[in-house]
């Protein structure tokens, strides 16, 4: 984590490419110091003039970047003060950042009815597939922790973690935000502020986090002290002065906290299981997951053509075999789309045109020197008059 | 067979009567071609033209903007039901198909995507990026300003913290597209957000960045200012050409080696602060719900990873014989640093071996790994397991499980195997307890 390969660059110059390839190869002992200068070891006489690199202690390559300065650049322009407060609309935990405005209860339930239900299920219970946003137990143990997010579907337990604003999320400012920003889900922004607190303060009535009341308002002032059951669900900690070195020290240690591999090579054990001595054994899939879109497929062949009914029978004929002198007059041919040097064409009549066609005349051999049918010929004929038309 | 046929239609008539004479055994060559000196036939596919090597070709720009062949019209991104919300496709993940790609570019119409509200489509005329808050002088850019600011180039992996998330109870899906598929890798051109701070004058009490997104999900994250002044990007081009639609256009955020939902795609405005968000993609989601019962929060960078791609699901050994031998191949890749090596087990993580890298070795890149294998048409559980320059080796995954346990959705990189039976079909499976 915060691993500064830029800084390593800065410091070693040149070097990344040194560092790059030492750290690439297996084993370390291969690292050389030929490749920390401008150039790669390289051999001249090469065929073509220059020179070739060779392969060697399995590396071969580079990054550079411009050393120059890029002190001073500078576009754009400085956005206005209505710019700014058009678009910085978001809001923080402590509140700062929501706008004025008010919403009820009973304003709520009716904008969620109509608006939200539909994915989100009544009440916010769920079942249609979309996140369910209510509900779930936010009983905690003696740590403060909320039990059922302890949930895993192994060990014998079946009950999913339930992930509601009730049980999961930490601040509910996010629960504005994220209404306003993106809900209704096909037509975002489409709330007034005052509509997104009546439906704020819908869902957490729903869970009792705010009075369960019709009655209830919900305004700036009340959601900013709005306190979340899960708020001290998190970690490593992001608030306060020592967020970002909490965060590094957590990062610091990943296999203690995200779990860590060991490079055993040979007879290697791993144990699993809630006490760590369960014997590993394969386990296969059990319901195949495979409704795929589009469905599985390998073959390289030709994808089914498209017959939309829009395209002449003898149009492909026309292009793959008689456009190469029938596209241009260059050829002293009619050209396609020559309008008047077709009509000339047709006033020998078009039984004529068909025969002259698959007898050839003139400079066109028959059947334009192809081996088609007969019908197929009178086929591509057809297209080419119905083009010029 | 079939498109044999077509070729001799459209040719000669004496050419088809042949073949219909022939086409019995020549069934049989073509599928032999590992032992020409038994076939019964020579191959058709050289003993006589064919179609394309008898007719004029496209003319030279039929496609202004080149296409795959048409024969390689499955190599494609997919996507399921379980990857979305009930079904619906505007929030949902569509994965790389990682068992096609070859080397660690992967091409832009494949690079696994993921939105919350739809692919927004935005108007690079219309684009302004705005920067602000704790700085001393905040700007405003259209797309060109933005463009005018010396560029850096990065060949960067990308990965969904999601990625692998349905393999946490147990393997689910049959495919290395769908286990795995939550990424891809890219050569990345943008501007080193350093550079154009540099100029604004960031106040000392600046200690957090907000990055908002501008489609309909309004996208937005927290990131400490010391990444920020690190090696974050904002970046416009993707493998030399502009961002896809689904990968932001015009303008992204790029973090290397950080969860892609913080690589805000579509991005409007840059906020400096000195207290974090608490954003909804960094509560009540991308959190790591761990045993505990409480949950990883600002999980930033993936975890040192790695997949074998041949053999996988898609590409099995059924057509080895015994003594060949055989390429085994991967991808790994660390959001932490630079992949050092990779090892490999035949037995389900008993006994190790090592491969080795190649291609190029980069920082928070996919790396190619490599191991020549002879077949010996027994039974394997093949495993890889990477390590890299930050101390981090890839767990098992009973060692991940004993840590975060299996609800924490996010930033899963344990130990793939893939069960290779003694006729060379290749499955999804998980050694645990």
């Amino acid at each position: 984590m915060f691993k500064l390969d830029r800084k390593l660059v800065t410091i070693a110059g040149v070097a990344l490419v040194g560092v790059t390839l030492a750290l690439s190869t297996t084993t370390a002992k291969t690292a050389t110091a030929d490749v920390a200068g401008s150039l790669y070891k390289s051999k001249p006489g090469a065929i073509d003039g220059g020179v070739t690199y060779p392969r060697e202690n399995g590396t071969y390559t580079a990054y550079k970047y411009n050393e120059q300065s890029t002190k001073g650049v500078s576009f754009g322009r400085t956005p206005t003060a209505n710019e700014i407060k058009a678009w910085d609309i978001d809001a923080l935990p402590d509140g700062s950042g929501l706008p004025e405005g008010e919403g009820s209860v009973e304003l709520g339930d009716e904008l969620y009815e109509a608006q939200c239900a539909v994915c989100h299920g009544d009440f916010g219970a769920g079942g249609q597939g979309y996140p369910q946003l209510t509900g779930g137990n936010k009983d905690k143990d003696e740590n403060g922790v909320i039990i059922t997010l302890k949930n895993q579907r192994v060990y014998g337990s079946t009950d999913a973690p339930k992930r509601t604003i009730g049980t999961y999320w930490p601040v509910a400012t996010t629960l504005f935000t994220y209404i306003r920003d993106a809900m209704p889900y096909a037509h975002p922004k489409s709330l007034s502020n005052d509509e997104v607190y009546a439906i704020t303060a819908y869902l957490l009535a729903q869970d009792g986090i705010v009075e369960d009341d019709d009655e209830y308002v919900l305004n700036k002032e009340k959601l900013s002290k709005v306190v979340l059951p899960n708020r001290n669900g998190f970690y490593p900690n992001i608030d306060g002065p020592n967020a970002q070195e909490d965060i590094r020290a957590f990062f610091a240690d990943r296999a203690k906290n995200l779990g860590a591999g060991t490079r055993c090579m040979t007879d290697c054990k791993d144990p699993g299981g809630q006490d760590g001595k369960t014997e590993p054994f394969v386990v296969k899939i059990k319901y195949e997951m495979s409704d795929v879109v589009p469905p599985y497929a390998y073959a390289k062949d030709l994808p089914p053509k498209k017959d939309d009914g829009l395209q002449h029978p003898g149009k492909e004929g026309y292009e793959s075999n008689c456009a190469v002198c029938h596209k241009t007059d260059a050829m002293g041919a009619p050209a396609v789309g020559d309008k008047h040097a077709w009509e000339a064409t047709l006033k020998q009549g078009i039984d004529k045109v068909y025969h002259n066609t698959i007898n050839g005349k003139g400079g066109m051999p028959p059947k334009g020197g192809t081996s088609l049918s007969d019908d197929k010929v009178k086929e591509i004929v057809d297209y080419m008059i119905e083009a010029s038309k | 067979m079939n498109k044999t046929f077509e070729v001799e239609e459209s040719n000669s008539v004496s050419r088809r009567e042949f073949f219909k004479k022939t086409a019995s055994v020549s069934a049989v060559a073509a599928t032999s071609i590992i032992a020409p000196t038994t076939l019964l036939a020579d191959d058709e596919n050289i003993m006589h033209h064919t179609k394309w090597g008898t007719s004029l070709g496209d003319e030279v720009n039929k496609n202004p903007y080149g296409v795959p062949s048409l024969y390689e019209h499955n190599v494609v991104r997919r996507t399921s039901p379980l990857m979305s919300s009930a079904g619906d496709m505007h929030a949902a993940i569509s994965m790389t198909p990682l068992h096609a790609l070859k080397g660690i570019i992967t091409p832009n119409g494949l690079h696994f995507t993921r939105t919350h509200n739809g692919v927004a489509h935005i108007d690079p005329n219309k684009y302004r990026l705005m920067i602000h808050g704790l700085v001393e002088k905040p700007i405003v850019l259209t797309l060109d300003q933005l463009k005018r600011y010396p560029s850096e180039t990065r060949v960067l992996v990308l990965e969904c913290p999601s990625n692998s998330a349905a393999e946490w109870k147990g393997p689910q899906f049959g495919t290395l597209q769908m286990v795995k598929g939550m990424m891809a890798c890219a050569e990345w051109t943008g501007v080193r957000l350093k550079t154009i701070l540099d100029e604004l004058g960031l106040k000392p009490e600046a200690k957090w960045m907000l990055a908002e997104g501008s489609d309909g999900s309004e996208m937005s994250r927290t990131l400490p200012i010391e990444k920020v002044l690190d090696d974050v990007m904002v970046v416009y081009a993707q493998n030399g050409e502009a961002l896809r639609d689904e990968q932001g256009y015009p303008v992204r955020l790029m973090a290397p080696g950080w969860e892609a939902n913080l690589c805000v795609k579509w991005l409007k405005r840059l906020e400096f602060g000195d207290k974090p968000w608490y954003a909804k993609e960094e509560t009540s989601k991308y959190t790591a719900l761990t045993a505990s019962g409480k949950a990883i929060q600002h999980f930033y960078a993936n975890e040192v990873n790695s997949v074998i791609t041949s053999p996988c699901p898609e590409k099995d050994w059924k057509d080895l014989k015994v003594g060949d031998l055989v390429e085994i191949e991967g991808l790994t890749w660390t959001g932490h640093g630079t992949i050092e090596g990779v090892d490999i087990s035949f037995d389900g993580g008993k006994n190790w071996v090592e491969a080795q890298l190649k291609g190029l070795v980069l920082p928070k890149a996919w790396t190619r790994f490599s191991y020549m294998y002879k077949y010996e048409g027994k039974p394997l559980l093949l495993q890889s397991r990477a390590y890299d320059d930050s101390n981090n080796v890839q767990p098992t995954v009973n060692q991940e499980k004993a840590v975060v346990g299996v609800e924490g959705v996010y930033h899963r990189n344990a130990i793939v195997t893939w069960k290779v039976t003694d006729n060379g079909e290749v499955s999804n499976v998980q050694i645990r307890s």
